[in-house]
């Protein structure tokens, strides 16, 4: 360890990543069309994933509201992109006092910014929300806020399209904006992580009355990861959008939500590279059943539907089983893996206990 | 017209109460959110579409059967090797579980919608105390009211529902004092499963429709009314299942049109709040067990 400069070992983790991230590029851009949507997506999940693990990864509480964000991002996009002569011909019912709606525009890049802003408002609005709640209430919460954005988004027609989809929407995510912001958000990431918020956070993920007692101001805390974590969330959504130049309500649902719980809990959704690893896995892996299911490796003969997300469903209750905190646990990608796990990051000392989750461990590794 | 609200608001609430109690059983006992509890319910209503042509009976005695057998592969299969996983992770295993049943059912019986047609006796009307009312919300009151009474006999009479209650109370304590794990959780998911399917015959009488992903709001149901009553005691639970379904049936008749297709943005809203503010439920004074 004491080979490594500080810089270097500070750095480490992230550049490694984004390394992946990049490597993910390499093959998006030798691919074919199929394999280039493929990476580009995954990419947009690892954005996705980045922010949720910004918040639960040094929380320690798990969310399933995070797609809001991402479809408060992807609805924002397609106002501000949306041609404004189409968006007339397609907000014919706007209410008044939304009207300006179909006025503005932006460029892409302002738009993506303008997303991530929107989310990180409603992460705003919602904080109070998580800075109180914790465990098993924090995620049923988490996942009313989930089922609140659908109900509004499907049912406020006039503003939203309700069930029909958000169309006409530019193509500007090439697969080099979604890996810069990939990079930014591993950094951010990072970043928080490293802060002297992210340190306190992650204390009171191993014990939360020690944190509070020492005078850690738990709540406060969660509030500001939460919301760092809404607004790099809402920049997947904006990619989402601006990549498939249409989409529909049902994409910010359950069945997405369940994905990118496959990608944090498989990789480990108390580490950062854990989610990173765990999207680019499972995007593969999502490719792959569907070439499954659609037959390409069953001589032409097609699985019935459903056959993907039955295996994905089995992958992830194996993984709860074998290896309840995923392939990484707490720890970090690093080339000092010779090491103990213990050895290796003497600064952060919270993260010596392998197993937060499970108090008897815990008694014994602080004994 | 009173007596008529009274009884389809009455009923609602007894199938809401019921459908809750299913969640609030295994939280209690296993401390596990089960949002696989939907799918428990489609197996039972899948079974009233298999056995539609059979008299109504057999039908409900067949969707108890599937039910009950859901009910146990998945605590077998799942939640038997996660028996000592925290509540979150067993909250995602039953995400996961559900969403395999559901394709399972999609991959091989219900690709699609299916019509269950009314029972004949079902959509008659009748005329009580001067008020009409169908036979619909009758039996809904009449099953569910039956059932709610059933389980209430079972939880307080039999040494079966005592040592459930005790387990729900405090696993540890209990299971020290000699009440056997590998007896109570199975026999509390097959009384989840009983109850599911009592609450599946109710469902597709009301809906006259199976699908795969039907048991999206019979669960969502179940866990809010859960929430609402606060988690830690069945009673609660039933009361909070109760009170979501009188709620939900005057929230129709008295929301504005335009606002009922968000019905379930303000319940939602509603359990967020009852969750910041009194996170042991509305109706309990108990301190709230969490994870």
């Amino acid at each position: 360890m004491k080979k490594l400069g500080p810089v270097t070992r500070t750095v480490e983790t992230p550049v490694l990543l984004v390394g992946l991230v990049l490597l993910a590029v390499l093959v998006g851009v030798g691919g074919d069309v199929t394999i280039a949507r493929v990476a580009t997506l995954a990419i947009v999940s690892v954005v996705f994933v980045t922010g949720l693990s910004i918040f639960s990864a040094n929380s320690g509480v798990m969310s399933f509201g995070h797609v809001a964000f991402m479809a408060v991002g992807a609805y924002t996009t397609a106002y501000l992109t949306i041609p404004v002569n189409l968006k007339a011909a397609l907000f014919t019912d706007l209410p008044g006092w939304l009207s300006w709606l179909v006025d503005v525009h932006a460029g892409f890049l302002v738009a993506l910014v303008v997303s991530g802003l929107a989310a990180a408002a409603v992460g705003v609005l919602t904080s109070p929300i998580v800075a109180r709640l914790s465990g098993l209430q924090s995620g049923i919460a988490t996942l009313a806020l989930l089922l609140i954005v659908y109900n509004v988004l499907n049912s406020w027609t006039d503003v939203t399209r309700g069930s029909s989809s958000m169309i006409g929407i530019p193509r500007n995510t090439t697969i080099w904006l979604a890996f810069a912001v990939a990079a930014v958000s591993i950094a951010a990431a990072w970043g928080y992580r490293r802060s002297r918020s992210g340190l306190q956070l992650q204390a009171s993920r191993e014990d939360y009355w020690a944190a509070q007692a020492s005078g850690i101001a738990v709540g406060r805390h969660r509030a500001l990861s939460w919301i760092l974590s809404a607004f790099v969330c809402g920049l997947a959504g904006s990619l989402y959008a601006g990549y498939l130049t249409s989409f529909n309500v049902n994409a910010f649902f359950l069945s997405a939500t369940f994905a990118f719980i496959v990608m944090v809990v498989l990789g480990g959704y108390l580490s950062l590279s854990g989610a990173v690893i765990g999207a680019l896995a499972v995007s593969a892996l999502q490719e792959v059943l569907r070439r499954l299911q659609d037959g390409q490796f069953t001589g032409g003969s097609a699985l019935p539907a459903g056959t993907a997300d039955l295996i994905l469903a089995a992958v992830l209750l194996l993984v709860l089983i074998m290896a309840p905190l995923g392939l990484m646990g707490v720890r970090e990608l690093s080339l000092l893996r010779r090491r103990p796990v213990s050895g290796e990051r003497p600064d952060s000392g919270v993260e010596v206990v392998s197993e937060p989750l499970d108090r008897a461990t815990q008694g014994v590794a602080r004994g | 017209m009173i007596l008529e609200f009274l009884i389809s608001a009455v009923g609602l609430g007894a199938l809401y109460a019921l459908l809750t109690i299913g969640v609030a059983l295994l939280f209690g006992v296993l401390g596990l959110m089960n949002f696989a509890y939907g799918e428990i319910v489609m197996a039972g209503a899948f079974a009233m579409y298999l056995f539609r042509d059979q008299p109504w009976f057999v039908a409900l005695l067949m969707a108890i059967v599937f039910a009950v057998v859901v009910a146990l592969l998945s605590e077998r299969l799942a939640f038997h090797p996660l028996r000592n996983a925290d509540p979150v992770t067993l909250m995602i295993a039953s995400f996961a579980v559900s969403l395999a049943i559901q394709s399972l059912a999609r991959m091989t019986v219900l690709p699609r919608t299916r019509g269950v047609p009314p029972e004949d006796f079902l959509s008659h009307r009748v005329d009580l105390l001067g008020a009409d009312v169908s036979v619909l919300d009758l039996l809904t009151l009449a099953l569910c009211g039956a059932m709610l009474v059933a389980v209430a006999w079972m939880m307080g009479r039999t040494s079966l529902g005592i040592q459930l209650r005790a387990a729900a109370e405090d696993f540890q304590m209990a299971s020290s004092l000699g009440v056997r794990a590998n007896l109570v959780i199975p026999s509390a998911f097959v009384t989840v499963g009983v109850l599911a399917a009592i609450g599946s015959a109710v469902l597709v009488a009301r809906q006259g429709a199976v699908s795969a992903d039907m048991g999206l709001q019979p669960m969502l149901i179940g866990v809010v009314g859960a929430v609402l009553g606060g988690m830690s005691s069945l009673k609660g639970a039933a009361l909070g299942g109760f009170l979501l379904g009188a709620a939900t049936a005057l929230l129709e008749s008295l929301l504005p049109t335009d606002l009922i297709a968000f019905r379930d943005a303000f319940l939602f809203s509603a359990l967020i709040v009852v969750l910041v503010v009194r996170p042991q439920g509305l109706l309990s004074g108990a301190k709230v067990r969490v994870s």
